[in-house]
């Protein structure tokens, strides 16, 4: 309507009025702003992978992003829609994509991945809120079946190495500093000190949902601590959440308002799915790419979760309030049985595990006094520790002392020792075996626990006729020949078994002192 | 009771415009326009002709009906007709038109106080309606049927609603700082209604000093007390003050009555206690004049009927070297954008906001698709889902909007608008579908 006022004391309104429908003031976060500062929080990850992985990791960047505007520039252009590249959500899919990439895969990876993920997953899905599952994800799981190879390779100073994940995975010992700070591997946004500087900004900002990114690393870390075998070791959890890609997915790929719900229930059993589901990938799957499949199925179950878990106005919420408690209830009780399931089976895990690596050792001792702990103590791992795996002493021939414990009962108290010993001088390599000793010097037996000698001759070394002459034996040293009979063909493992047994028992007498340190 | 309710927003609060100029009268010198609808219900009907003289305090139209109110003359002058002009409500009402002399001649002497003990409960309810007084927080609700709920034993809130959560307003901070007394005295008026109610009057934390003013007046008042709320809009909202105070949550079909409240805003209240009283008709009540469009923003305790370009020039008029591009009937969260200035300030208005800068222009440039980002459903103070009340909406599934989405119980309070990233126009979409859908049962002969 143009209407010209005159208003008597004031100048001449010759425009007209500008007349909508409130409110009148608005918000000043915009879809390009809250794009650009997600963008904005990635950016320490970013700088930190390319300071790690080189100017390698740059070009794989930029070539991401540089892809992912192109396609929805293209894309909107060939559709005849409005150019939408310009919010920016196209950079941090690029972005996103990047950082969740070897750094030394080859360009034409990041730009493909690109493509994918905003032509395929974004664009032909409806564009910027539609997307299904989270682009970025989408396409990065897309490449890692399409170019297994290249996708897992990563390399550190130019020599190929594990991740952390797959180095913790296999038990080998990780750097939880190292895998914090961002110098242990892995893709390019690897830094979790960058990745939580600026997930932590995005939720003090409210721009990302505290229930999502907390109930994943909760519901993960409480996952991996139950059935990750380790128990709720502090160091564990932590290399746990500072591998794989956790943090990354939690702040930055699960938290995606297009693929997440928004009712808070809804967020927070996202969120746990999502952990739960790291945690089962992880554990007992993939160990690298857990998170990106967790996610991906997590994303696909959100439309589910804001249809049933609709929150009703305030107004009609009291039954509903009432199905909440069931809810919780039934989310209590499910955790109840799994901690009574866990503690109920605790200690028989804890007798597997010990038959799994101490299996060999209990049965150098008497079946009627169990043994319940082997203990290595301070002046025994020091007294292994100080023979530096050197051949040990003379007359014994290439003969190394592995490991040596003290034997306890269910009270604690000591009922013997037992000593691992490895001669190299087996007929088809080294030859490993433990001497159980009783605290008076009584040997109560012998077990091989790496016994690869030539089958039919010594490998008979192994059978009761042989190893059973040690037991109950109370000698300074064995003598083959004299003491023990040798395997007839087998001189060779024979003189190494008993060559093995003396050192043992010498290590015993001298070193542990009859079991009196 | 808590202080608060869920939901919200921070909008700015720009209330520094005017927060320190003091509320002072202003008699309007021009032609006065008084529309038959200010309220929500019946038209008053017109009980002058052309060329009768009118003075202060006259009834000109008398309500129609139960929910109806009066409309008074709060000038002195002659009838100069019964005309259609533009109002607030359309650009066609009729309006009587009053020739203002500018004497502003009383009908009768309002300086005589009442003893409240003496006065029944009817002659209390004949007063306010006598008084022709409305809801001033901008509803428009006639007052006097307001305070006739069912069961008045049952109240057990009279909510003093001073919380004045629009940016820019300032004129009930005014009224609560210069006439704390005379608020009390209306509110324990009301109280004389509800026997079993406490009177609670409340206060956003940002205005210190009407917290201080009404907490000296209601020292050792029995069954008042001040309560100070957290500063969040729609905290001023009936739904709102409830939620915060009696803890109930209530549908579009209830009525705050049904959740043993009655919410008035303090200056409906003050004007409950003068006519009570002292018999004096709802002729002034206090408006804000404010925006960065505006010389001097201010408070002023105006006449309704005057035209919204006269008020614009007791503030001084536009300011040098700005151009004015938005007027505002009301706050700039609910309050009505005018396509001219030549229209009458009616009862219900308590600000006039003048902006060189549309924010929705602007917001229309940077409009993008919905990110699913759920701010909306986090601000709605009636715990709604607005995003997907808009695609129900946009794809015409009124059905789903309704009985899916509760869609109805929508206030238009535009806090889902306000807070939305990508500028979808929520708030707007819910206005026209809630009508649609309203016309439509009207057919429907439901």
């Amino acid at each position: 309507m143009k209407t010209a006022l005159r208003v008597s004391s004031g100048p001449r309104i010759r425009d007209a009025l500008r007349v909508s429908s409130g409110p009148h003031v608005r918000d000043s976060w915009t879809t390009s702003e809250i794009m650009f500062t997600v963008a904005l929080a990635l950016l320490p990850a970013a700088v930190v992978g390319v300071w790690v992985n080189g100017l390698h990791a740059l070009l794989i960047i930029l070539t991401a992003i540089v892809f992912a505007v192109e396609t929805e520039l293209l894309f909107d252009w060939f559709c005849r829609h409005p150019a939408t590249y310009k919010d920016g959500s196209a950079v941090v899919t690029g972005l996103l994509l990047a950082l969740s990439l070897s750094p030394t895969v080859p360009l034409y990876i990041p730009a493909l991945g690109s493509v994918f993920a905003i032509l395929v997953v974004k664009c032909c899905f409806g564009g910027l809120g539609r997307n299904f599952v989270n682009p970025a994800l989408a396409a990065r799981c897309f490449l890692l079946i399409s170019f297994a190879g290249t996708m897992t390779s990563y390399s550190v100073d130019a020599t190929t190495s594990a991740t952390p994940v797959a180095a913790l995975m296999s038990g080998q010992a990780v750097s939880v500093t190292r895998m914090f700070l961002g110098g242990a591997g892995g893709v390019i946004g690897a830094s979790i000190f960058a990745l939580m500087l600026g997930g932590l900004a995005l939720w003090v900002f409210d721009l990302i949902s505290g229930w999502i990114c907390f109930s994943i690393l909760a519901s993960f870390a409480i996952f991996v601590g139950l059935f990750g075998g380790q128990g709720f070791d502090p160091h564990y959890i932590a290399a746990q959440l500072c591998g794989g890609g956790v943090v990354m997915a939690a702040f930055f790929m699960a938290t995606d308002y297009a693929t997440s719900p928004t009712s808070q229930a809804g967020q927070v059993i996202y969120g746990v799915l999502i952990g739960v589901l790291g945690g089962v990938f992880r554990i007992f799957g993939s160990a690298a790419d857990s998170f990106s499949y967790a996610v991906l199925v997590g994303n696909l179950c959100a439309p589910a979760l804001e249809r049933y878990l609709f929150p009703k106005p305030f107004a009609y919420r009291r039954a509903r309030n009432k199905r909440m408690l069931a809810l919780a209830g039934i989310a209590v009780v499910g955790v109840l049985a799994i901690v009574c399931a866990y503690s109920a089976t605790k200690d028989t895990i804890a007798a597997n595990r010990m038959s799994g690596s101490f299996g060999p050792y209990l049965t150098v001792f008497p079946e009627e006094t169990p043994v319940e702990a082997f203990d290595a103590t301070d002046e025994i791992t020091g007294a292994i520790e100080a023979l530096g795996g050197a051949t040990y002493g003379s007359g014994f021939g290439n003969v190394t002392i592995n490991e040596a414990y003290a034997a306890l009962d269910a009270d604690g108290n000591i009922i013997g020792y037992v000593v691992s010993a490895t001669s190299a001088d087996g007929n088809d390599g080294p030859i490993t075996l433990a001497v159980g000793v009783n605290p008076d010097g009584v040997v109560n037996g012998i077990v091989y626990t790496d016994l690869n000698e030539t089958p039919g001759i010594g490998m008979r070394c192994g059978e009761p006729e042989f190893t059973e002459q040690f037991a109950g034996k109370d000698v300074e040293s064995f003598t083959l020949g004299t003491d023990i009979d040798g395997v007839s063909g087998a001189t060779v493992t024979s003189t190494a078994t008993v060559n093995a047994v003396n050192a043992a028992l010498d290590f015993f007498r001298t070193t542990l002192k009859g079991g009196n340190v | 009771m808590r202080n608060t309710f869920r939901g919200g927003i921070h909008p700015e609060e720009r209330k520094e415009l005017s927060r320190n100029s003091s509320l002072r009268a202003y008699d309007a010198k021009g032609e006065m326009a008084y529309p038959l609808a200010q309220h929500i219900g019946k038209p008053a009907k017109a009980i002058v002709q052309p060329g009768d003289t009118v003075k202060v305090g006259q009834i000109l139209a008398e309500a129609d009906g139960f929910v109806s109110a009066h409309v008074i003359s709060s000038c002195s002058g002659t009838v100069k007709g019964i005309e259609q002009r533009a109002t607030l409500a359309g650009p066609a009402q009729t309006c009587v038109i009053v020739d203002n002399d500018g004497k502003y001649t009383p009908a009768a002497r309002w300086d005589k106080r009442d003893v409240l003990s003496a006065l029944s409960d009817k002659d209390i309810l004949e007063r306010v309606k006598a008084a022709g007084i409305v809801g001033l927080g901008g509803a428009g609700f006639p007052t006097h049927v307001k305070l006739q709920p069912k069961d008045p034993s049952a109240i057990r809130y009279v909510i003093a609603n001073g919380a004045e959560c629009e940016p820019y307003l300032t004129g009930n901070d005014w009224l609560m700082r210069t006439r704390a007394e005379e608020i009390l005295d209306g509110l324990t008026v009301i109280l004389r209604l509800f026997p079993n109610a406490e009177g609670v009057i409340a206060i956003e934390e940002n205005k210190p000093e009407a917290l201080e003013a009404m907490r000296n007046a209601a020292q050792g008042k029995e069954r008042i007390q001040v309560l100070e709320m957290k500063t969040k809009y729609p905290q001023g909202g009936e739904r709102s003050l409830i939620q915060a105070i009696a803890g109930k949550d209530f549908k579009i079909t209830e009525l705050p009555a049904d959740a043993g409240c009655i919410v008035d805003n303090v200056g409906t209240i003050y004007a409950v206690g003068k006519a009570v009283l002292y018999k004096e008709p709802l002729c002034v009540h206090a408006i804000t004049v404010s925006g960065d469009a505006v010389q001097e923003p201010c408070n002023l305790l105006i006449r309704n009927g005057m035209s919204f370009a006269e008020l614009l020039d007791a503030a001084g008029g536009v300011k040098d070297g700005v151009r004015l591009k938005k007027a505002l009937a009301g706050g700039p969260m609910m309050g009505i954008a005018l396509a001219s200035l030549e229209i009458p300030v009616q009862k219900n208005n308590n600000g006039f906001i003048l902006l060189s800068v549309d924010e929705n222009e602007k917001a229309e440039r940077q409009q993008t698709a919905c990110l699913h980002c759920g701010r909306c459903t986090t601000v709605c103070p009636t715990g709604l889902m607005p995003f997907m009340m808009v695609d129900a909406a946009e794809r015409g599934d009124f059905e789903r909007y309704e009985n899916a989405l509760y869609g109805l119980e929508c206030i238009t309070c535009g806090s889902c608008s306000y807070i939305c990233p990508a500028k979808r126009p929520l708030t707007e979409t819910f206005k026209d579908t809630k009508a649609a859908i309203m016309a439509r049962k009207r057919a429907g002969g439901r």
